[in-house]
């Protein structure tokens, strides 16, 4: 019908969100793109300094730690996460057991208290004399010295950190898989029963090529987030002891905010990027060669 | 349909605008001052001490009207970089006298202090007045002068065993055992955070290690981090590490699980700063007061420095925005002056905070605080590590402290990595 | 069938540990939070278990005042709804002008906002700050909606846009031939359908905003406009050592939030059965 009138609806429709995001986030964005290339601390004018900011950041062992230890998160998020998260609504979904609405809310909640308030707490039951773990443990083990000792090895230190994420957010992708189980028409389900399927075959020949695309979409937002990561671990460690904990945000943050390295600190948020656009492009690759396989 | 969304639009922006509108109007004669300060809420024993002074200050000058904002810990100092960006400070700041707020006071963003003060530098204790600018600059008043590092001693757990205080590192290492077997914590002591072992304790032993001849000499590049002094120094928290003498699980600990172990009798040493007799006043079981004793980390192993020595760093306060002028400078002068002059040190006194104001009135002192007076006059003292050298830098010794105490580095090894940055970075070596 | 039986048996066996397990770990915690936020400073540190003792709200009242909980509160209240409001509606308005019109520009558009579900709030923080300031708009209301809606886009575009794809074209086209405008289409035919979804876009919406720490934190100034995150932070930092207002403030702070969810679980669930996630 009239051109005209669909043109400008568009940018009705559009408009707005467009305006706002790009104000808030695309705009700054780009400033921290070209920040990224320069030195300043704040005062006086930036200084060009080509990819030496890039270049500085690889040669960081304490950065490339950071990464491993995002690594390790993005491997909890995708191989932790959503493997629990799916067998968990996998279980609801077939009932196997009493109670299925109050589990369901046990392991959602964590998702919907504030990242900060869950890493205060955790805190105060990991480390510190009074902890609600460590106290039991030294009346378990009798030991008044009792520590969690991994969190003094540089290669542990993170996993009780881990250990939390994979408890907070495994609810959320438990909630996603339930929610589109229960979309899978009933009949399906039954015929395949009385052909006499086993359970393993309704799985993998029903249910699993029918979530293929959630467990992808899921998978990305995993990855992202996982790179993201910083209020828990922020409150929770504060990336100590000695950097064991610490994450690529951390990183960006303390150099940007702390050492006002505004140039270095928007390259790392850059990196930030860079990263997570690089693993969600390996994943989709990876997800087309399975589909693939299923067609 | 357009106008529904330019009417939420519309709506959206008066909504916002009607907050913002919302800003009190001054009254006439009445001068209004934003000001920026570092205070916790959730801090007791801070906030009465606080809410003590502002009650007077109201009633000094009814005609000042103090718009606050309070931060705390890094937000505090993330927003004060951001708002000096952005060039748009408050009237009034809350200051650290040397590296900390570096980031403002040495952008020209903070007014000199020395043409208000005058003549009132002789009222100020000669630590406090230190030059905090290349020209002798003073951009804050300082409100105390601080001591980061005090052994506070519980002597009723040493009489209890039969022990003294020591007098050498090897006298203390022989009394861990005794004192673990006996179920207490040698020494208290938080590090989680990192600072705290750097600021409270290697400050101390890097003066006792090398002396202030050497101390001075490394910090333009005479002499170098690298050397057996400083690493002697690291040795020592080394081997009070290896031999279990401090807190267990000391570098997980949230800063002031030590305190309360310390107040509940759990432990016979606690090592922090002098700061901490504030908390220790209104804590302390009434009872343990009397066996408390503050004293310096007993001698060293080849000892340079003095025997006795602690830290001391010029104290936090007020400073100015540089764009103030007249009736507004005027009113920021009388806060500044209100809160670091007489008026507020007589306040502190009576919250257990040595001022840097000399003629404060020290009558009424609890015995702690007339403890830690007497401490500050008689113990010589070194600089504060992270007061002298840039922050980025604690950055690389701090952890590398907490690795050593894990056994992963050499305390050689922790300050060869300091010296390199420091050498490479530093803006007192590089200027 | 009786390795059969046994199987299902010890799939149930497994199935229930994991639930266990699972609900111990969210309920002990939080337990243990809210009986030490109802304990005394001093109790908390000399018997952290020691639970059934005389409870007070003593803490709750402390944290309140001094925390002047009261005004973050109801800050909290204004920012989530408007924001939450904001974002849903912009986003809903995209999505379908993205999953309808066929603009080759949508791609792009798209692009973007996908992207932005990458950028942590901590790589635009000093740009947006400096920006906020030469707008005169730092330490405002509105100063602190506009970015909680922007940064509420890429995940609700996504939502939104996915969803009304899913739809049939068929009701629209028939409105279109009995002459409504493509904004009548939306209010009346486009909303009406995305119900499902838009609920769910409404409570994340809200869940985020109304955790939201960071912006707030660093774009007010005033504690009168700032919200509950900011207040229960102030509890936890560096000197903070009375532990008792910490915990009350913590459940200060995740109190509305579990009754939020207990309020509105079906939705939350639901929402996500409405085909959201589908690509």
């Amino acid at each position: 019908m009239d051109f005209r009138e669909k043109r400008r609806s568009y940018w009705y429709l559009v408009g707005p969100a467009v305006l706002i995001y790009s104000l808030v986030i695309i705009f700054p964005v780009v400033v921290s793109f070209v920040l990224g290339f320069t030195k300043w601390s704040g005062f006086g004018s930036p200084v060009f300094v080509g990819i030496k900011n890039y270049i500085t950041m690889m040669k960081d062992p304490v950065f490339l730690y950071d990464l491993r230890n995002n690594l390790l998160i993005v491997g909890t998020s995708v191989f932790g996460q959503i493997p629990l998260g799916f067998v968990l609504a996998y279980i609801l979904y077939r009932k196997m057991v009493k109670f299925g609405n109050f589990f369901e809310s046990m392991i959602f909640l964590p998702i919907t208290i504030s990242a900060v308030v869950v890493a205060i707490m955790w805190n105060r039951i990991f480390f510190g004399n009074s902890g609600m773990f460590t106290s039991l443990m030294r009346m378990i083990t009798g030991d008044q010295r009792w520590i969690m000792a991994i969190s003094e090895s540089k290669s542990g230190a993170i996993f009780p950190v881990l250990f939390v994420i994979l408890w907070m957010y495994t609810g959320l992708y438990m909630i996603i898989y339930l929610a589109n189980l229960q979309k899978i028409s009933p009949s399906v389900l039954e015929a395949a029963i009385i052909d006499g399927a086993s359970e393993g075959q309704i799985l993998g020949r029903i249910i699993l090529p029918s979530m293929i695309n959630v467990l992808f979409t899921t998978a990305i937002f995993a990855i992202s987030g996982s790179l993201k990561s910083f209020d828990l671990i922020f409150a929770m460690t504060n990336g100590g002891p000695a950097h064991y904990t610490e994450v690529v945000a951390i990183y960006m943050y303390i150099n940007t905010f702390k050492y006002y390295k505004y140039g270095f600190g928007s390259a790392v948020s850059i990196m930030i990027i860079i990263l997570s656009v690089g693993l969600i492009t390996i994943l989709n690759k990876f997800v087309r060669r399975i589909e693939r396989k299923y067609e | 349909m357009k106008k529904l969304l330019v009417l939420a639009l519309v709506l959206l922006l008066a909504v916002g605008s009607l907050f913002a509108a919302a800003e009190k109007e001054a009254a006439d004669g009445v001068v209004e001052l934003d000001m920026y300060h570092y205070h916790n809420l959730a801090d007791d024993t801070a906030t009465g001490q606080w809410n003590e002074i502002m009650a007077a200050f109201e009633v000094s000058y009814p005609n000042i009207t103090l718009n606050i904002e309070y931060q705390n810990n890094e937000p505090f100092h993330n927003k004060l970089q951001a708002m000096a960006v952005a060039k748009q400070l408050p009237d009034v700041v809350y200051l650290w006298p040397k590296k900390r707020t570096g980031y403002v006071t040495g952008a020209g963003l903070i007014k000199d202090l020395v043409p208000f003060l005058g003549d009132k530098v002789n009222e100020f204790s000669p630590a406090a007045m230190t030059p905090q600018g290349p020209n002798g600059e003073i951009y804050e008043v300082p409100q105390q002068v601080t001591a980061t590092h005090v052994v506070f001693t519980n002597n009723k757990i040493l009489d209890e065993l039969g022990l003294t205080y020591p007098k050498t590192l090897d006298e203390m290492l022989a009394q861990g055992p005794k004192l673990a077997a006996a179920g207490y914590i040698p020494i208290a002591m938080d590090n989680g955070d990192g600072w705290q072992m750097q600021s409270c304790f290697l400050s101390a032993l890097t003066e006792r290690a090398g002396g202030m001849d050497w101390y001075n000499d490394v910090l333009v590049g005479k002499a170098s981090f690298s050397d057996t002094e400083f690493v002697n120094a690291l040795n020592v928290i080394k081997v009070l590490s290896d031999n279990d003498m401090f807190s267990p699980g000391i570098n997980q600990a949230p800063y002031g699980n030590a305190l309360s172990d310390f107040e509940n009798g759990k432990a016979a040493y606690l090592i922090d700063g002098g700061w901490r007799v504030q908390s220790l006043v209104e804590e302390l079981p009434e009872a343990l007061v009397p066996y408390v004793t503050l004293e310096a980390f007993p001698d060293i192993p080849n000892q340079v420095g003095q025997s006795q020595s602690t830290a001391v760093v010029a104290g936090t306060g007020f400073g100015m925005n540089a764009n103030l002028e007249g009736t507004k400078a005027d009113a920021a002068w009388d806060w500044i002056w209100f809160y670091s002059g007489e008026e507020g040190a007589n306040i502190r006194v009576g919250h257990g905070m040595i001022p840097s104001y000399i003629n404060a009135d020290m009558g009424s002192q609890h015995p702690l605080l007339a403890k830690l007076v007497d401490f500050l006059n008689t113990k010589p003292a070194g600089y504060v590590i992270d007061a002298v050298v840039d922050g980025e830098g604690m950055g690389v010794l701090h952890p590398g402290i907490q690795e050593m105490m894990f056994g992963n580095k050499t305390p050689q090894a922790v300050a060869d990595e300091f010296e390199a940055w420091v050498a490479a970075n530093d803006s007192t070596r590089n200027p | 069938m009786e390795v059969k039986t046994n199987n299902m048996n010890s799939w149930k066996l497994f199935s229930y540990i994991l639930m266990a397990i699972f609900t111990l770990i969210t309920i002990g915690p939080l337990l243990w939070t809210f009986f030490s936020s109802l304990k005394p400073h001093a109790l908390i540190v000399q018997s952290p278990f020691k639970l059934f003792m005389e409870w007070s709200p003593a803490n709750y009242i402390s944290a309140w005042k001094l925390g002047e909980m009261g005004i973050l509160f109801l800050n909290s209240i204004f920012y989530s709804t408007i924001a939450t409001v904001g974002t849903v509606y912009l986003a809903l308005a995209a999505g379908y002008a993205f999953a309808k019109f066929g603009f080759r520009i949508s791609k792009v558009f798209y692009a973007f906002f996908a992207a932005g579900l990458l950028i942590t709030v901590h790589s635009v923080l000093v740009p947006l700050f400096v920006m906020e300031n030469w707008l005169g708009i730092d330490n405002t209301r509105i100063g602190v909606l506009i970015p909680y809606i922007g940064f509420g886009l890429p995940f609700q575009v996504y939502l939104a846009t996915s969803f009304i794809k899913s739809l049939p074209t068929s009701l629209e086209e028939a409105a279109r031939i009995d002459g409504a405008t493509y904004m009548q289409v939306f209010w009346k035919i486009v909303i009406p359908m995305a119900v499902p979804v838009t609920v769910t876009m409404l409570i994340y919406a809200f869940l985020g905003n109304w955790n939201e720490f960071v912006l707030i934190m660093v774009l007010t100034s005033d504690s009168a406009i700032r919200s509950l995150p900011a207040g229960i932070n102030a509890f936890a930092g560096g000197m903070a050592r009375n532990y008792g207002f910490q915990f009350a403030a913590l459940c200060i702070g995740t109190i509305p939030m579990i009754l939020f969810y207990a309020a509105f679980r079906k939705q939350i669930a639901k929402g996500f059965a409405a085909g959201s996630l589908k690509e």
